[in-house]
């Protein structure tokens, strides 16, 4: 059999952009397939990078340059692998693609979004706010291409969307379809969802306005999130000055998700630093039951922020929250160190939730371990599991994994 | 340790409340524990075996409604005990406020089961104050159960052989009935359980006294007068249950255990009527006036006897409550654990003198002779068990719970109970 020299890549994240820009620059083809109708995954809707606090569009503006510039780079937005058959060296993959009802010619000038008349909610911003069902999915998308939710524009919505196009680009006769390719090795870069805070009941299991998730937090303090960049509580827009950051929020925590979510604790303590800069006089509080900063530098940064005043840390996991009328939120924790159990009221509570490894189809064959994740020995041979498929991690690390399976899906390729 | 801990408790308060405050606190220095590896061992052995799977997250404590707001448990008590602070936990009435709803092992993150550690906890507190110490240790320890089991069946045996009572078949009353008053008279039944009775009261009394002042020493609160009241209160929240109601996991327990109490207080009520009837008849007698004709004297006593109607009513709910424990403890194994030896022999024997008590009276009205005498042998043998041992086994709950629940109120440390 002739060589095969085309990768598979599930995801088109941070890991999936890097393993495949590394496969595709040492000669092999690499096939990204992402589910979102943009690349650039969790990555895209961060604000800011712990511990540096620079902006990831620097990171990922890189890695698409770097895909842009090399034709062995193909991607499929809006793309689930559905099945994978075959052996090392010979994987026939089915790969279905959503329509995006907007096709190339699409230049990304807004109109049909200002035209169309219905909204959906954004998903990009975790539903906190809505876009038109004609949208772009963020401010920096890649590719740069309008999508139209066709469940929430139909009929009467369609005809303006159309009418405000110069470009011909819209075409709601678009069909899913599904396509065939034969690649020698499989990267799998599907990547994290934040835990469902719907399955945490004694944290409000969701249904709390003011009760957010540190990824929600991530959007509002992003420029091009839904408040503009202000953080402010969903409920009634009120500006924060009073918050509680309830770390472990399902993680380490056999019932949920038994592992460290590694994240979390640099992430709130980031969160932080977003609260005190827009509000000089705000009050931040950590309830934590270690405080876990893996890294060099990491610990340096927990350090730096606990030098600030107003950042409280208390030691005792928080297991209970409530809702007041007005929209406070008291949360429920035995204050360890201070010998007492307290309900301590806050304007807005953010859960620091941790990272699930996202679920593939069936047909692909990967093998979940009880804890809900992959676990690279039970593959198969030419399968390489990523970064936060396997454990989760920080985006620096994933990219080092993401380096480390390219290398590995070249051996995989060339020794047959 | 504990005016280290208050430190702490100041320095922690400080650094929260008024952090710009100049002077920087004094360093925390830290306790020396010297960990007592067979203390812990021991809780281990007695279904603790999860303890040490604890990393002091608090969430127990918080999800615990019957935890004082104040030093909550169960989580410092997890410490206590991963390091074997033995006196932290036996002069503590933490380890009896809390009544093993298992809210606290159903939420723990690690499957620690704070309820079932407390649970060994409190096993080996009845252990520490029990007079004498050696039936302490049996009771609790499966070897020892055939030998616990042989003392009551030595003594009766003894007594039937010294009657000549060992021809079970042929035994019967001046009206040719199964009589098990005719098998051992009431007074020797009576002389061996008066002194066991007063032998497990004065056992129970050194014990929980010597709690009562533990509890003193160790939490260094005092009871503030008023026992009396903290006495009544505490009474009428047993009687209904109160604490129950807090739970969340296993909230079905507050039915089961209130037709096994309640049982058990209708049994307690029969005995002393049947006393009356007995011993009034034979004191009139022996006065030599005519006994009241309600005073019926030696059993067997007519299913038509009030005494009976209670008698018979308390053994049903007995039947049906402890069948309901042990329903609810299977139904809650996977969020409450499964228990352990000592939950289980308390329970098991329950069930014993509940079962043996109403297959006696049934051998007894179906005139089977020997199984009844059988039957009514081990019936003596399980009672004898339950009332002997009860200051050694989980039955001594009732009075060490009552007793936390006594000092949480004398010191004004308590959940409210609503």
């Amino acid at each position: 059999m002739a060589e095969n020299k085309k990768v598979l890549v599930i995801g088109g994240g941070m890991s999936g952009l890097t393993a495949a820009v590394e496969v595709a620059e040492a000669g092999l083809e690499a096939h990204i397939v992402e589910k979102n109708p943009y690349l650039g995954g969790r990555v895209a809707q961060l604000n800011k990078y712990f511990w540096k606090l620079c902006p990831p569009n620097c990171g990922l503006e890189i890695q698409f340059k770097r895909i842009r510039n090399n034709a062995l780079v193909k991607w499929y937005t809006l793309a689930e692998v559905q099945e994978i058959k075959g052996d090392e060296g010979n994987f026939d993959v089915t790969i279905k693609i959503q329509p995006r009802y907007v096709n190339d010619k699409c230049v990304g000038c807004d109109a049909c979004a200002q035209a169309c008349p219905s909204y959906r909610n954004n998903d990009f911003n975790f539903g906190m706010n809505q876009s038109k069902a004609a949208y772009l999915p963020h401010e920096q998308a890649f590719p740069f291409q309008y999508v139209i939710d066709a469940t929430a524009c139909q009929k009467d919505c369609q005809k303006p969307c159309l009418d405000a196009c110069k470009y011909s680009a819209i075409d709601f006769a678009m069909k899913p379809e599904t396509i065939s390719l034969n690649v020698g090795a499989v990267i799998l870069a599907a990547g994290w969802n934040p835990y469902d805070p719907a399955k945490l009941d004694i944290l409000g299991s969701g249904g709390f306005k003011n009760v957010v998730t540190n990824m929600m937090l991530e959007r509002m303090a992003s420029a091009d999130g839904p408040t503009a960049g202000k953080i402010i509580r969903p409920s009634d827009g009120k500006p924060v000055k009073n918050v509680a950051f309830v770390q472990c929020a399902g993680s380490r925590d056999e019932n949920h998700l038994p592992y460290c979510s590694y994240i979390c604790c640099l992430a709130s303590l980031k969160h932080a630093l977003y609260i005190r800069e827009q509000y000089p006089d705000a009050k931040v509080t950590i309830y934590y039951i270690d405080i876990r900063t893996p890294g060099l530098y990491e610990p340096r940064f927990y350090w730096k922020v606990k030098e600030d005043p107003n950042v409280a840390f208390i030691k005792g996991k928080v297991a209970g929250v409530s809702e007041e009328p007005g929209g406070d939120v008291v949360v429920d924790v035995e204050d360890i160190y201070a010998g007492g159990k307290v309900k301590t009221k806050f304007d807005m509570v953010v859960l620091a939730t941790g990272m699930e490894a996202s679920s593939l189809a069936q047909g692909i064959g990967v093998p979940y371990s009880s804890d809900g994740l992959v676990d690279d020995t039970t593959l198969r041979k030419g399968f390489y599991a990523v970064g936060t498929m396997k454990s989760p991690a920080d985006v620096a690390r994933s990219v080092q994994d993401a380096t480390a399976a390219a290398i590995k899906s070249i051996q995989s390729v060339k020794r047959r | 340790m504990a005016e280290e801990k208050k430190e702490a408790q100041a320095v922690t308060a400080e650094a929260t409340a008024t952090p710009e405050a100049a002077a920087p606190p004094e360093p925390f220095t830290g306790v020396t524990v010297t960990p007592d590896l067979e203390f812990v061992d021991a809780i281990i052995k007695s279904g603790g075996e999860s303890l040490k799977r604890c990393y002091q997250c608090a969430t127990c404590s918080v999800v615990c409604n019957l935890t004082p707001s104040d030093d909550p448990f169960p989580r410092k008590e997890m410490i206590y005990a991963q390091w074997g602070m033995k006196d932290k936990l036996f002069g503590n009435p933490d380890i009896w406020l809390c009544h093993q709803c298992s809210d606290c092992t159903a939420y723990c993150p690690r499957g620690a089961k704070p309820g079932e550690v407390l649970n060994a906890v409190r096993k080996l507190s009845i252990e520490n104050y029990s007079v004498p110490r050696f039936l302490g240790k049996a009771v609790g320890n499966p070897g020892s159960l055939v030998l616990l089991l042989a003392i009551p069946v030595v003594i009766f045996l003894l007594i039937l052989a010294g009657l000549g009572h060992l021809n079970l078949e042929s035994i019967r009353n001046a009206e040719g009935k199964i009589a098990y008053s005719s098998l051992i008279k009431s007074y020797y039944i009576d002389g061996v359980f008066v002194p066991v009775f007063f032998f497990a009261v004065a056992s129970l009394a050194i014990g929980v006294s010597r709690y009562w002042k533990d509890m003193i020493r160790s939490t260094g609160l005092q009871p503030k007068g008023g026992i009396g009241s903290a006495i009544t209160a505490t009474i009428g929240e047993i009687l209904a249950h109160k604490r129950f109601e807090k739970c969340n996991v296993t909230k079905s327990r507050k039915l089961s255990h209130m037709l096994v109490f309640f049982s058990f207080i209708g049994l307690a009520i029969t005995t002393a009527w049947a006393v009356l009837y007995l011993y009034g008849y034979e004191i009139m007698h022996a006065m030599g006036k005519t006994p009241y004709s309600w005073l019926r004297g030696p059993s067997p006593y007519p299913l038509t006897d009030p005494m009976k109607w209670l008698a018979n009513i308390s053994a049903v709910m007995l039947l049906v409550g402890i069948l309901m424990v042990m329903n609810n403890r299977k139904k809650n194994e996977a969020k409450a654990g499964k228990g352990s030896y000592y939950d289980w022999l308390l329970i098991y024997i329950i069930f014993a003198v509940m079962a043996t008590g109403i297959l006696s009276e049934l051998f007894r009205l179906a005139d089977l002779a020997l199984p009844s005498y059988l039957i009514y042998f081990s019936h003596l043998v399980v009672v004898f068990f339950l009332f002997a041992y009860a200051p050694f086994s989980k039955m001594a709950h009732m009075l060490y719970r009552a007793t936390a629940m006594v000092f949480a109120k004398a010191t004004e440390r308590d959940v409210e109970i609503t």
